[in-house]
This record gives structure tokens, C-alpha cells and sequence, in this order.
């Protein structure tokens, strides 16, 4: 999909292109061909397309110009044919944008752009237009009303299918009490045996934009959707494209249309989130890939202080001394003076022992720098011809293949007990980067093998100048040898890990990267610019491009349309597939009066547009059926599939591109990053469903043992009053506490001509307790304590206390009150599961 | 038994009850502690020589369902148990188990008789009345007695006095579930020999042990009954007779013996009411089986087992019985008693008994 949507955005478009090909064939013949890919397959799917493409664009224009949509959808019949109605109260049309909106196919102001938007391709809305006039044979009859103009403009519109271009048949004036906003209306062949599908449409529209009002008028029906806040999506920007999301083709097209001359400036110019410091880690990327490193070896100095490490090779060394470079260099310098030559070769030599290890082109950049030293201090210049020879004796040194009796020694070195130093490089590599479980023996002919190749290769390229792929050759070629020749595995693995240690010490050349006019045209160059981009770790794109509905709207929306006991919901933070930033979130509504019966409903969004069709090719419902429920309290026959019981589970991917599994715009396909994102919302959401579960089991527990409790100890509290022949007993105290309940208890004393009242609270839950309690007397209370007001309301006292009461704890309200007051106890901030009151 | 006995265990019983309303009165849960009646729990007392129960209480509280419903069961059979001793009733186990049926209320009803047997074993210990007080029996068990013993036993239908070789058929006298309603009037016995199988007991019989040694062969029918066991105590405690137990030769018989002896684990908290401490075990011994070259049976693995787990059980922690038992894990077999039938009907009373008691003293 990646491929496909953003090379159509540099082509004319896939209609005119299909056209063009075929020239016989009409924007007619283009449409009947492809209607199933565009949602009109049928007269039933035909109505639902053609409703969901007016109402996606009536939400967009409202939303663009900051007004909360209120959308009228009205489906009347007519004749033979079906008329349909979608009315906004968007800014309106003029009559030059409104033939482009409704009557080409494949216009769009969002067809290039990288940001959220609910139509992404362009076909909608002018599809449903031609498809009403190539069924109907009627014009699409717009009326446009532009805020503050004192009329509406009403216009039919017909497409010419030759030249897929629309045509104003009729304009004229007239009146709309809307006092903005646009209402097109489409006569077309359909019927209403989708009815399901466009109910779900528009409710589920309702549940993504609770910000929108919407009315649907069928003729034997009638629905409103009320919004349920007036806060607007916040506004998308556009942004470029991500480095990691762009394809081949993409990127030689940009190279072709960018103003910039170098590729840094290309990549920061013509990318989001590419600075100086991104475009350069591309670049040097790059140059591993097109250019490939340079080998470093050791220096001979470092050699001499490490070698002797392997004790059973050293004496079998070929002894060496600093002085061979030295040496080197004096013998390639003619004519310069014995003193200046000296100084040269000196500071060369120094120079090279004193690194770590050493690549051709850092050994350029010292004998430059000996050169220009010594030019200064002795007056002798050293030309190029000087330095070449220089970096030649030094480097042809330095990997031993100075001569030709060396070069022998090279050569041989696999059917001699001699060394070079590069076997010796290569050996400390190999056998670090190889397990310890392999053999002494077989390291070091795998290391003098790989010398071996290193040596061949400095026929073609004395600079020893491989790209990853080209080691991994060697690697693979030596690996083959060594287990041909001594019959142990060298595994992929192990052949990895050595390219990956060899590579690890080997150089980035500093070439310059070619100009953009060079890359412009060179497929393979270009191929390693968009691999350098891939490989380079780039901060995800930023995610004002995309405007997800938020965790609470999703809740209101849920709450909004459906009456259920519980909502939940999760927004995840945005997560990049392909080079486009994308958001999930999930919903999930569970009991009240959803539907007990059969699974959950499963209501899928791609950028607020409910998704009705093809709902078993969606990787949304995909995830839905992979996740354990059982896990999540809800019922899930053979523990995969959609879960059962009354629960609905809604989904919303926003992304700049959402990828779908056909042009028709019905399932989301199979990504993996948004697959799981998916999965993450959807599991954070049904987090929260499960602890809900649990209490509500809990709670469901608890009034099943207090019903059976309740039924149980009256029962043996009269028995054991039978049996003792004593009273009743009072078991009011004994049950809250082995229902671990709040136990609120009033006891009123006479005393003289007023009333002690005490509310005692005994907390006999394992938790501590915030109440709040109040206590609805008759007269007026006196004596109050400090924690406890009293506030008349049409001569009743609403005495307020609210005590923290820790777990097994009690605390005592005492106030008086005249003889004859009557007392009504409240209690709130405990589940009533938990609560006892005795009054 | 005297009316005291019955008044007591009804007091007892009503204030148990009485328990459970003041703990509602008090605002608590309603709860009783009873010992855990598992092997776990089970003490070995140094000074009765007897089982006791150790520390382990399990509660049963009104804080759950089940808890609850238990304590509702117990204070209706509390009530049933009341009024049967008011009217001087007696009823089965069993008849526990159905009358409940007849209780108005359901969740008091028992599920099965293991509940119900185990509330009256609750209550037993709870209260300090044995079930017999309580008027409850088992079924009978069948165990009898015969030997010169002449005895008066208080039927429902009068007093009995009955002689046990002189009175009865060659089934003998058929022990009652409450052996306390029996006054012992004359004994001519030298000792008492309980025997674990009816064969055995029928040779004994036939052969005329009884007479010919004055024995009072006493037949347990496997693991003994409450009832047997406490007329073997009282014969033991009040008429100075000496105990000897003869089963089989295998690790579940040493058991019947230790049962015997000194208490078993479902009435732990009787033992010092029915185990004889004194009982000696006559055998048959593994050292028998060599001895006499007895007809044997391989040990299988539960046997081996279960005398391993003996090894370590402190009623059989004497010389003797280690001996004993490592012999038997060493021969690794086994044998009935009836399996000295193999040296002659007569063998076993005219040599086997014969030596075996003179050994230990007896005769």
C-alpha cells in the first residue's frame, strides 16, 4: 500500500493514467470495471458507499473550518431509484471548488498530504456522484450556502465520462434555512437490504465524533445522534515524509524535483526529523554502502607490544622493527635532502605507531600532514608524486606486501608455519568473535585464510576497501575452506559475528557523498541513499499530523451510544510503520443493556471513519480474536475467536496512511507495528475491564454470601434462642463483621426532655473508609461536634459527617436533639455491598 | 447409665448453644474450636501410654457459607440430641443422618453421613459427653464375647443377667453399644484373648479354648469397635484381667493391636476411655512365620510401606516390635492366622496358644 499510495502521488492520477492507456475506454468503462474496488458493487453497498463518502466529507469541511459538524442524512424513496441527502453546515462551496470536489474523480486536496484525514484517496465522494448519474441518468443537485451571503446557490452537475469532467448544467439562486453549509443530493439505483451496514455506519460515526450531531432520516425511520462534547479534534499540520517510510521510487522522484545540491541538504530540506547531525550518520551510512570501509590494521608498533602474547607463534615472527617504516618511507623519497627526508619519515612513521590501528586513507591524512610539517620547517616541498610514493611504501609495509620476497611470504602464508601481521590482526578478531568452544588451531587457519583474501583483494584495491557484503563473501568463502579442509561447522552465526567484529574496527572513508545531479538517474547509488536512511536511527515522526479522539472522548462517545455498566478505554502513544506516524486506541463497553447473546461486536476506525465491510479481512478484528479474553474475565469459547457476553470492543488506528487491505477502504491491512499497537490498546483497556470484573465478581460474592449468610444465621440465632430458651439474639454486629462491613449503628438515650443520639461507625473491612453520612433529622440537633455540621432545609436538619475510619477501627458522632425528632440515616462512600446500617 | 449422666450431657450440650448467643450477643462470629482430627495431630501421652490429640484446633466459624452451615447443623442437632435425652430415646448414626430430612429448614440438612458422624464426633469433644451419653450408636458391630464371664445387662426391655458360655448359642454374647450399661456379677477368666477374625474365633470356640484355659475370647471383627474396645478396657480395669490380642501377621493387623492398646485416630479423644495400654500382642509374629514354617503371602508394596511407617510410630518404638517388624521386612512375607491350619485344626490350641501365652506370662 506504501508503494502504491505515495507513487500515485507524483503520477496524474491512476484513472487518467489507466485512461490514457487504453484510449477507447471512458471514465465510465474505468468506473463500471473497478466499482467493487471502490464500494459499489451493489445496489445495497452502492447506498452505504455513497453515504459514507457525503458524510466523511461533510465532517471534514466542517471540522476544517473549526465548526462542529451537524450532519443531516436523509434517504427518500424515488421511483425505481433511491434519493439520498446529505446535508453539513460546513463553510459552503463556491462555484469554482465545487465541480472539482464532486464532480472529478480522483481530486482531492488530501491526495499528496501527510496528515490525518478521513478521505485519503480522492475517489469518494466524486465516485458516489458518477455512480448515481451512471445508474439514475439524474445530476447531482447541489445547494451552497457560504456563511454570511444572503443566498443560497443551488447547481446540478453532471460528468462528462468522455474527459472525466464535470459540467454546471443549471445554477441558479435560491433559499436554504441552513445559514452555511452544503447539501448535495443524489438520485441513484440501490436498495435497503444493507440497512444493518448503514445504521452501524452512522452510529459508529457517532461513537468516533462525539463532537458531531447526526440525524439520519430513512422512510419508515427516524435517528438522531446527539454530540456529546463541543470540543473539536484538534488540528492536524502536514508534515514530509520520514526517512524511514519512503520507498526507492519515491525518493529518485524527489531527487529529480528537490532544489537542494548536496544529499545533506536534500535529506534535511525534503524529510522530517533530519537536522545536520541525522543527515551526516545517513551520509557516513551511505559511504559504508556505496563506497564500503577501509580495512585498519595494526600498526607494527602495536604489534610488538601484543604479539608476544601468543608465545608458541612469536619466535616464528618475522622480526620488525620501528625502522622499517622509517626505512619505507626514506627509500620512496628521492631528491628531497637527507635532512628534510629524515624528518619526513620520522614523523610518518611516528605518527602511524602511534595509533591503535590505521586505514589507508587516516595514513593519507598523516603523510599530508608530515608533508606540510616538514615543507615548513625545512623549505623543501613535498609534492604529490612524493606523498603517493610515501603512502604506497608505508601502507605496502604495513600489510607486508612491501616486496617481492614479502609478497611471497604473503602468498604463502597458508603453507607456511610464517606470519603476517594481517594473519595476526585477523586472528585476535576472529577469535574474539567466535566461541571459545572453537579450536586454537582452527582459528588461526581461518585468520591466515582470511589474510589470504585481504591479500588477493590488494591486487584490485590495494586500499583494502570492502563493503559489508563483500567481507561477508570472504567470510563465507574462508568459512567454506575451513570446513572443507578442517571439518568443523563455522556456522551463520559465527560467520556473523566475525564480519560484525571486522567490520566493527574497519573505517568509514571520508569521500564526499555525490551531488544530488549525480545521484539524480543512479538507481544503485539511490538504492544505498534510501538503505542508509532505513539503517539510520531517526526520532519518530511528529505526531501533529495526526489528531486521535482521546481516551475520555472515546468513553463519552462509547457512553454516548450505548448503555452499559462499564467503559474503558486506551489512547497508545504514536508508533511509525512504514515512514507514517500512527495512533491506536481502543474502547471497550461492557454490560448494561448490551446484547447478552452471542459475541462481542467489534467496531473498527481508520481516522474516525467507522470501518463496515469486510470486517473478517481486518487486522483489527484479527487482534480482537488473537487475544485471550479468558485472561480479561470475559467469556471466550475454545479460548480464541471473539469473545462472548455483553461487551462491544471499538479500535481506531489514525495514522497519516492508514494501510488498507483494498481501495474500497474496508479492513486495515496486516501491518505488524500496528498490529501490535493494536493489541497494546486493546489489552490496556481490557486491563481496566478486568478489574472491573473482578470487583463486580467480588462484590457478586459477597451480597450471594451475604443472601445466604442472611438467610443461614437468623435461622441458628432462633435455634440457639429455642434451644437456650432465651430471646432472640441481636446478630446485626456479628454479620457486619463476617461480612467485613461498614457498620453504621444509631442509638438514641432518653435524657430529660432531649435525646442523646449516638452514630457509631465500626469499619470491619480489611481497608480503610471514607464515609460520608448524613443524618436527616426532624428537629434541630444541638451539641455538635467540631467534625459534624448541621444545615436546615425546609425544617428538616441535615446533619453531615464525614469520618476516615481505619480498617477495624470505629469512631462515634454524639449530638442531642429534642424528644420528639424522627431520624433518617444516609451513608455514601461505601459500596452498599459492604454496608450495614442499623437505625 | 444414671439419669445424672443424661442430665450432665444435656447441660453440656445447652451450653454449647449458650455459647453461640453470647458470641452473637457480643457482636462476634460464632465459632468452636475443635481439635484437628488428623494422623498430624495425633500425640503419643507418656503418661496414659495412650493417643491423645495435640494442639492443632480447626475452627468452625459462622465468617463463611460452609462455616455457617455447619454451625446451623450443629445447633439443630443440638436441639434433636436435647430432646431425645428429655424423652430417653436412643437413634443410629444412620438415623441421624435421615432424620435430618425431617428438619424444617434445608441448609440444615445433612449431605451425607460422614457429616453428620463427624458433627457428633465435633460435639463429643466439644462438650466432654461421649455419643453415648448423648444416646447415639453406631450400627452394631457384632463383636462378641465368650468365656465364664456372668454379667447383668440393662436392656430397654429390663435387666438381663446373662452368662457368656452358659446362656448363649456358639455365637456368644453379642456386646452392646454402650458397654457401660453393663454390671460385671461374677468372672471366672484367667485372661482375655481378642481375636481379629471370625474363623479363628470359631475354632477357638469349637476347639473349646474358652473352657479348657478360661478364656474369655473376645472376637473384634477387624478393627474394634468403640464398643468392644471399652468392655476390654472395663474387663481389663475392673476385673484385673489380663490382655492379649491375636490377628494376622501383617502390618494391618499390628494396627488392630495398636488400636487396641492405645487409642486410634477418629476417637483420640477417648482413648483414655477405650485403649488398654496393657493389651499384649500374642502374634501371629514374623518370627512365627520362621518359626513354624506358616503358609506365607509376599509383602507387597503398601505393606512395606506401611511397616516402614510403623518403624517410626511411636506405639510400636519398643524393642520388640523394631525387632519384629525389620525381621518381616527382611523375609518379606506375610501370614494369615488361620494359615497355622496347615499344621492341623488342633495345632493352634494345643501348641501355638499354649506357648505363646506361657511365654508372655499369661498361663
Amino acid at each position: 500500500m506504501t508503494s502504491f499510495q505515495s507513487t500515485l502521488g507524483e503520477e496524474p492520477g491512476i484513472a487518467e493514467e489507466l485512461a490514457e492507456s487504453q484510449q477507447a475506454i471512458s471514465i465510465a468503462e474505468f468506473f463500471e470495471k473497478n466499482k467493487h474496488m471502490l464500494g459499489f458493487d451493489s445496489g445495497a453497498r452502492g447506498l452505504v458507499t455513497a453515504v459514507k463518502e457525503a458524510v466523511d466529507n461533510a465532517l471534514d469541511a466542517a471540522e476544517e473550518a473549526g465548526i462542529l459538524p451537524d450532519i443531516y442524512v436523509e434517504i427518500q424513496e424515488a421511483g425505481d431509484y433511491y434519493r439520498l441527502i446529505v446535508e453539513d453546515n460546513g463553510p459552503g462551496l463556491t462555484k469554482e471548488s465545487l465541480p472539482k470536489v464532486f464532480g472529478k474523480l480522483l481530486y482531492g486536496s488530501r491526495f499528496h498530504a501527510r496528515e490525518q484525514s478521513r478521505g485519503q484517496q480522492g475517489i469518494g465522494i466524486s465516485a458516489a456522484v458518477l455512480y448515481s448519474q451512471l445508474t439514475s441518468g439524474k445530476p447531482a443537485k447541489i445547494t451552497s450556502r457560504t456563511e454570511g451571503s444572503d443566498e443560497a446557490q443551488y447547481f446540478e452537475l453532471i460528468v462528462d465520462t468522455d474527459d472525466n469532467e464535470p459540467e454546471i448544467s443549471v445554477e441558479e439562486t435560491t433559499t436554504w434555512d441552513r445559514p452555511h453549509g452544503t447539501r448535495i443530493e443524489l438520485e441513484m439505483e440501490a436498495n435497503m437490504r444493507a440497512r444493518q451496514q448503514l445504521h452501524d455506519y452512522i452510529k459508529h460515526t457517532a461513537v468516533v465524533n462525539p463532537h458531531a450531531r447526526l440525524e439520519l432520516r430513512e422512510p419508515q425511520a427516524h435517528f438522531k445522534f446527539e454530540r456529546a462534547t463541543d470540543q473539536l479534534p484538534e488540528e492536524t499540520e502536514e508534515i514530509r515524509p520520514h526517512p524511514h517510510g519512503v520507498e526507492l521510487g519515491t525518493v529518485m522522484k524527489m531527487l529529480t524535483a528537490t532544489d537542494s545540491q548536496t544529499v545533506s541538504g536534500f535529506l534535511q530540506e525534503e524529510f522530517t526529523r533530519v537536522g545536520k547531525k541525522t543527515a551526516d550518520s545517513i551520509i557516513d551510512a551511505f559511504r559504508d554502502r556505496h563506497y564500503g570501509r577501509e580495512m585498519r590494521w595494526r600498526p607494527p608498533a602495536v604489534h610488538e607490544s601484543t604479539e608476544p602474547r601468543s608465545a608458541d607463534t612469536s619466535s616464528e615472527q618475522h622480526p620488525r622493527e620501528d625502522g622499517d617504516l622509517e626505512a619505507a618511507v626514506t627509500d620512496a623519497t628521492a631528491n628531497k635532502g637527507a635532512d628534510a627526508t629524515a624528518a619526513f619519515a620520522e614523523a610518518i612513521a611516528g605518527a602511524v605507531d602511534d595509533r591503535d590501528r590505521i586505514a589507508h586513507h587516516e595514513l593519507l591524512a598523516i603523510v599530508d600532514s608530515a608533508a606540510e610539517t616538514v615543507e615548513e620547517e625545512h623549505g623543501t616541498t613535498f609534492g604529490d608524486t612524493v606523498r603517493e610514493n610515501a603512502v604506497d611504501a608505508v601502507w605496502l609495509t604495513l600489510i607486508d606486501e612491501l616486496s617481492e620476497e614479502s609478497d611471497e611470504v604473503a602468498t604463502d602464508a597458508e603453507t607456511t608455519t610464517d606470519e603476517s601481521r594481517l594473519v595476526g590482526d585477523l586472528y585476535e578478531l576472529v577469535d574474539e568473535a567466535t566461541s571459545t568452544r572453537k579450536d586454537d588451531e582452527i582459528v588461526r587457519a581461518f585468520a591466515q585464510r582470511l589474510a589470504g583474501k585481504f591479500a588477493d583483494a590488494a591486487d584490485d584495491d590495494v586500499r583494502h576497501r570492502v563493503t559489508r557484503d563483500e567481507l561477508r563473501g570472504y567470510v563465507d568463502r574462508v568459512a567454506e575452506l575451513t570446513e572443507e579442509y578442517d571439518d568443523v561447522a563455522f556456522g551463520d552465526t559465527a560467520r556473523e559475528n566475525v564480519v560484525e567484529e571486522i567490520w566493527d574496527v574497519m573505517a568509514t572513508v571520508p569521500d564526499d557523498p555525490p551531488l544530488v545531479r549525480e545521484l539524480n538517474g543512479d538507481r544503485d547509488a539511490t538504492s544505498d541513499l534510501v538503505d542508509a536512511m532505513r539503517a539510520t536511527d531517526i526520532m519518530a515522526p511528529p505526531t501533529r499530523c495526526l489528531a486521535p479522539i482521546s481516551a475520555d472522548l472515546i468513553e463519552a462517545g462509547l457512553e454516548k451510544e450505548f448503555d452499559a455498566d462499564f467503559y474503558a478505554s486506551a489512547t497508545r502513544d504514536a508508533e511509525v510503520s512504514g515512514g507514517d506516524p500512527f495512533i491506536v486506541e481502543a474502547g471497550i463497553a461492557y454490560g448494561g443493556e448490551l446484547e447478552a447473546e452471542g459475541s462481542a461486536d467489534v467496531m473498527r476506525f481508520a481516522n474516525r471513519v467507522p470501518l463496515v465491510y469486510q470486517r473478517g479481512a481486518c487486522a483489527t478484528t484479527d487482534v480482537v480474536k488473537d487475544i485471550g479474553w479468558r485472561n480479561y474475565g470475559l467469556d471466550q469459547p475454545g479460548g480464541s475467536g471473539l469473545p462472548n457476553g455483553p461487551a462491544v470492543v471499538m479500535v481506531h488506528v489514525a495514522s497519516t496512511n492508514v494501510p488498507f487491505t483494498s481501495e474500497s477502504k474496508d479492513a486495515v491491512a496486516n501491518v505488524p507495528e500496528i498490529e501490535d499497537e493494536i493489541e497494546l490498546a486493546i489489552r490496556e483497556a481490557a486491563r481496566d475491564l478486568k478489574s472491573y470484573l473482578n470487583k463486580r465478581r467480588s462484590m457478586q460474592k459477597r451480597r450471594k454470601k451475604q443472601n445466604v449468610l442472611g438467610k443461614i444465621l437468623p435461622e441458628m440465632a432462633e435455634k440457639v434462642a429455642e434451644v437456650t430458651g432465651r430471646e432472640e439474639p441481636d446478630i446485626d454486629d456479628a454479620i457486619a463483621r463476617i461480612m467485613n462491613n461498614v457498620l453504621v449503628e444509631r442509638q438514641v438515650e432518653a435524657n430529660g426532655d432531649s435525646q442523646s443520639v449516638s452514630v457509631v461507625v465500626e469499619n470491619n473491612s480489611g481497608t480503610n473508609e471514607s464515609l460520608e453520612i448524613t443524618d436527616i433529622v426532624s428537629a434541630e440537633p444541638t451539641a455538635l461536634p467540631d467534625d459534624a455540621t448541621a444545615v436546615e432545609m425546609d425544617g428538616e436538619w441535615f446533619v453531615k459527617w464525614e469520618p476516615d475510619i481505619s480498617s477495624d477501627d470505629e469512631a462515634t458522632l454524639e449530638y442531642e436533639v429534642p424528644d420528639d425528632a424522627t431520624f433518617d440515616l444516609d451513608v455514601k462512600g461505601v459500596e452498599t455491598e459492604k454496608l450495614t446500617v442499623k437505625q | 447409665m444414671s439419669a445424672d449422666n443424661e442430665q450432665d450431657a444435656r447441660e453440656q450440650l445447652i451450653d454449647l448453644a449458650a455459647q453461640f448467643y453470647d458470641q452473637f450477643e457480643l457482636g462476634e462470629i460464632p465459632h468452636m474450636s475443635v481439635p484437628t482430627r488428623t494422623k498430624n495431630n495425633i500425640e503419643y501421652d507418656e503418661e496414659s501410654n495412650v493417643w491423645v490429640y495435640g494442639d492443632r484446633e480447626s475452627t468452625r466459624s459462622a465468617n463463611s457459607v460452609r462455616g455457617a452451615r455447619k454451625l446451623l447443623k450443629a445447633v439443630y442437632t443440638i436441639d434433636f440430641l436435647a430432646d431425645q435425652l428429655d424423652e430417653d430415646r436412643s437413634s443410629t448414626l444412620r438415623e441421624l443422618y435421615y432424620l435430618s430430612e425431617s428438619w424444617d429448614n434445608e441448609e440444615a440438612q445433612f449431605t451425607s453421613q460422614d457429616e453428620s458422624n463427624s458433627l457428633i464426633e465435633d460435639l463429643e469433644i466439644v462438650s466432654g459427653v461421649t455419643r453415648e451419653d448423648f444416646h447415639m450408636r453406631p450400627e452394631e458391630s457384632g463383636a462378641t464375647i465368650m468365656g465364664p464371664l456372668y454379667l447383668r445387662e440393662q436392656t430397654r426391655r429390663g435387666e438381663r443377667e446373662i452368662h457368656c458360655q452358659e446362656d448363649v448359642g456358639e455365637g456368644g454374647y453379642q456386646i452392646p453399644n454402650n458397654p457401660d450399661t453393663i454390671d460385671f456379677l461374677d468372672c471366672d477368666a484367667d485372661f482375655i484373648l481378642a481375636v481379629e477374625t471370625g474363623g479363628m474365633r470359631d475354632r477357638l470356640v469349637e476347639n473349646g479354648f474358652d473352657e479348657e484355659y478360661n478364656a474369655l475370647v473376645v472376637h473384634l471383627k477387624g478393627q474394634p469397635a468403640r464398643a468392644t474396645r471399652r468392655i476390654t478396657k472395663r474387663l481389663h480395669d475392673e476385673l484385673d484381667l489380663p490382655v492379649t490380642v491375636f490377628t494376622d501377621g501383617d502390618p494391618w493387623s499390628y494396627r488392630i493391636y495398636g488400636s487396641v492398646a492405645y487409642g486410634s485416630i477418629k476417637s483420640a479423644h477417648l482413648s483414655e476411655y477405650l485403649a488398654t495400654p496393657e493389651a499384649q500382642f500374642i502374634g501371629i509374629q514374623p518370627a512365627d512365620i520362621v518359626e513354624y514354617e506358616l503358609p506365607t503371602d509376599p509383602l507387597s508394596d503398601s505393606d512395606k510401606n506401611a511397616l516402614e511407617s510403623e518403624l517410626s510410630d511411636p506405639r510400636f518404638q519398643t524393642d520388640y516390635w523394631e525387632e519384629q517388624i525389620e525381621l518381616q521386612l527382611e523375609i518379606e512375607k506375610k501370614s494369615e492366622q488361620q494359615s497355622l491350619a496347615s499344621r492341623g485344626l488342633d495345632f493352634v490350641t494345643d501348641t501355638y496358644l499354649p506357648e505363646r501365652l506361657d511365654e508372655m506370662g499369661v498361663i
